[in-house]
């Protein structure tokens, strides 16, 4: 009975959780040049006009730069910083491993609206290096939390004893310490980029109408005009996650809710 | 020591230096600018606006509200719904796909989330199409620009943050005191509410706070889906930003959002358990 009422109720919520994306990319699909679902004919003519369209390829090239050039900051940065907190014991470890997470706890416009005031005064508004650092201050968090777990004390005798065999310290990070933290730093990496592709909060106070990121150029156009064009962009970012997902799930897995037994 | 000091600035220069550059010293400007005059005197003005004005109160009140109710129905929900993947699936495959399904918002954008809803709850959007279908209404509902539009919007967004907390918590309940209660006489009711539930309760917490968190700053769902009828606290943040150009009273603004946050993270750290990823 109980049990029954269980399946009713996650297979409505999975239900829920699927539809608007299968609208999206239904709508996206639709012959009329209003949104229609379920999609009137077939034809991937928005997805033709997107990618006909200078300014969404600039907006998606802008976004995706972005997300590529702030993961790489962000593991380069984080990467030493969880070998401090994780190998040393010294003063200001605490505070300075909480300094580092705390932008995942922070409200985005609140950080957005600090950047942007900031960046008024020392002249780094409203361009790339701007959206940038934003960027990978909201997602050195998501390395960082991959990243601390796998440099457990049991694998510190392995760097130990790679020292004592007199490798120099930068032969034992490439060679003992980057392959244990290489799951952790792939996964770590790739929620990064994800959470930097689609942020919108932060971006939307440093991007013009010449550089603008995929997300605020969708965020700004729906609130005038909707059509399947918008739908199309919206479905090609639905198909990419869902690439990238399925792509996650067959190499590192995802099976995260199996019993332990 | 000296040496292994020196090791550890080497490594922590670079990373304390940006965060320094870039996050504290903007929050540090944001403060200072809600606590001095334009012209850079010391005042509590902008504060006390805040608190005098009554249409404040009103916004963070619906903020509040529509934070708590995301948070209750997304609890109620994705509870079952946790307890469905870990304990009644057992066809592997299904698993792996209701997981996906469930990471797949995750990683798409809040505007592609949003819009999907505001197709959805249009005027002649499927929903309301499949109410009249149904016979349930007669006319046309509105949800665009209401607060159940939001708290759906909200709740569809946040709902896999509860799953996926509360999941991992029960993945982990070790079968063996179920069991144990079980022989001893409990029935499955008097085991769920003594043994599995008050195991599950740090992910459900630490989850649920998590979607408070969220819900109370999220900023895009309620633009979207408020067309323009319902104000929540972080639009007010935003519009002193993008069109007022009142840093000083922004400043304020945002320092209010910050410390309320950072109180429920607070009181939240202190009921879920001590250890949290």
């Amino acid at each position: 009975m109980v049990t029954h009422l269980v399946r009713i109720v996650s297979l409505a919520a999975l239900a829920y959780l699927a539809l608007p994306l299968v609208v999206l990319v239904g709508a996206s699909l639709t012959t009329t040049s209003f949104l229609a679902f379920p999609p009137q004919g077939l034809t991937l003519a928005w997805y033709g006009k997107m990618l006909g369209d200078p300014s969404y390829v600039s907006a998606f090239m802008t976004s995706t730069l972005l997300a590529v050039a702030a993961t790489i900051v962000a593991v380069v940065l984080a990467v030493p910083a969880a070998i401090a907190i994780a190998r040393y014991r010294f003063p200001g470890r605490r505070l300075l491993s909480e300094i580092l997470m705390s932008p995942l706890i922070l409200p985005h416009v609140v950080l957005g609206a600090a950047l942007l005031q900031y960046g008024s005064a020392i002249g780094l508004v409203r361009s790339f290096t701007a959206l940038l650092v934003g960027h990978v201050v909201i997602i050195m968090p998501f390395v960082l939390r991959a990243v601390l777990p796998q440099l457990s004390d049991e694998q510190r005798s392995l760097e130990e004893a790679s020292a004592d065999l007199g490798a120099k310290p930068l032969t034992t990070f490439f060679l003992v310490t980057l392959p244990q933290i290489r799951s952790g730093l792939v996964s770590g990496a790739i929620f990064a980029f994800i959470a930097s592709f689609i942020n919108v909060e932060l971006s939307i106070f440093n991007t013009t109408a010449e550089l603008t990121t995929i997300p605020v150029k969708l965020f700004n156009y729906v609130q005038y005009t909707i059509d399947p064009t918008i739908a199309a962009v919206s479905g090609l970012t639905i198909i990419v996650a869902a690439i990238v997902i399925v792509l996650l799930d067959l190499t590192i897995g995802l099976d995260v809710l199996s019993e332990r037994r | 020591m000296s040496g292994r000091l020196r090791t550890v600035l080497l490594l922590c220069a670079l990373p304390a230096a940006f965060f320094v550059a870039f996050f504290l010293a903007p929050m540090a400007v944001v403060l200072i600018a809600s606590l001095t005059t334009p012209d850079g005197h010391l005042t509590f003005a902008h504060y006390l606006r805040i608190l005098a004005d009554s249409y404040h109160w009103d916004v963070l009140w619906v903020t509040f509200r529509l934070g708590a109710l995301t948070t209750l129905v997304s609890v109620l929900i994705g509870y079952p719904l946790a307890w469905y993947l870990v304990r009644v699936v057992r066809w592997r495959p299904w698993r792996r796909f209701c997981v996906i399904l469930l990471i797949v918002p995750l990683f798409t954008s809040n505007i592609v989330r949003s819009f999907g809803w505001m197709v959805l709850l249009g005027r002649n959007g499927l929903v309301n199409d499949s109410l009249i279908g149904l016979g349930l209404i007669e006319r046309p509902m509105r949800f665009l620009g209401t607060e159940l539009g939001i708290l759906i919007g909200l709740v569809y967004i946040l709902l896999p943050f509860i799953v996926l907390a509360v999941g991992n918590a029960l993945a982990k309940v070790d079968p063996a005191l179920e069991h144990a209660a079980a022989d001893l006489g409990a029935t499955p009711a008097g085991t769920f509410w003594t043994i599995t539930f008050p195991l599950s309760l740090p992910g459900l917490m630490s989850g649920a706070v998590m979607v408070f968190m969220l819900a109370v700053s999220a900023y895009v769902t309620p633009a979207l889906l408020s067309g323009g009828r319902i104000t929540v606290f972080s639009m007010l943040i935003f519009q002193q930003y993008s069109s007022v150009f009142d840093f000083n009273y922004g400043g304020a603004l945002s320092i209010t959002m910050l410390v309320l946050t950072l109180v429920l993270v607070t009181l939240a750290g202190r009921l879920s358990e001590p250890r949290r990823a």
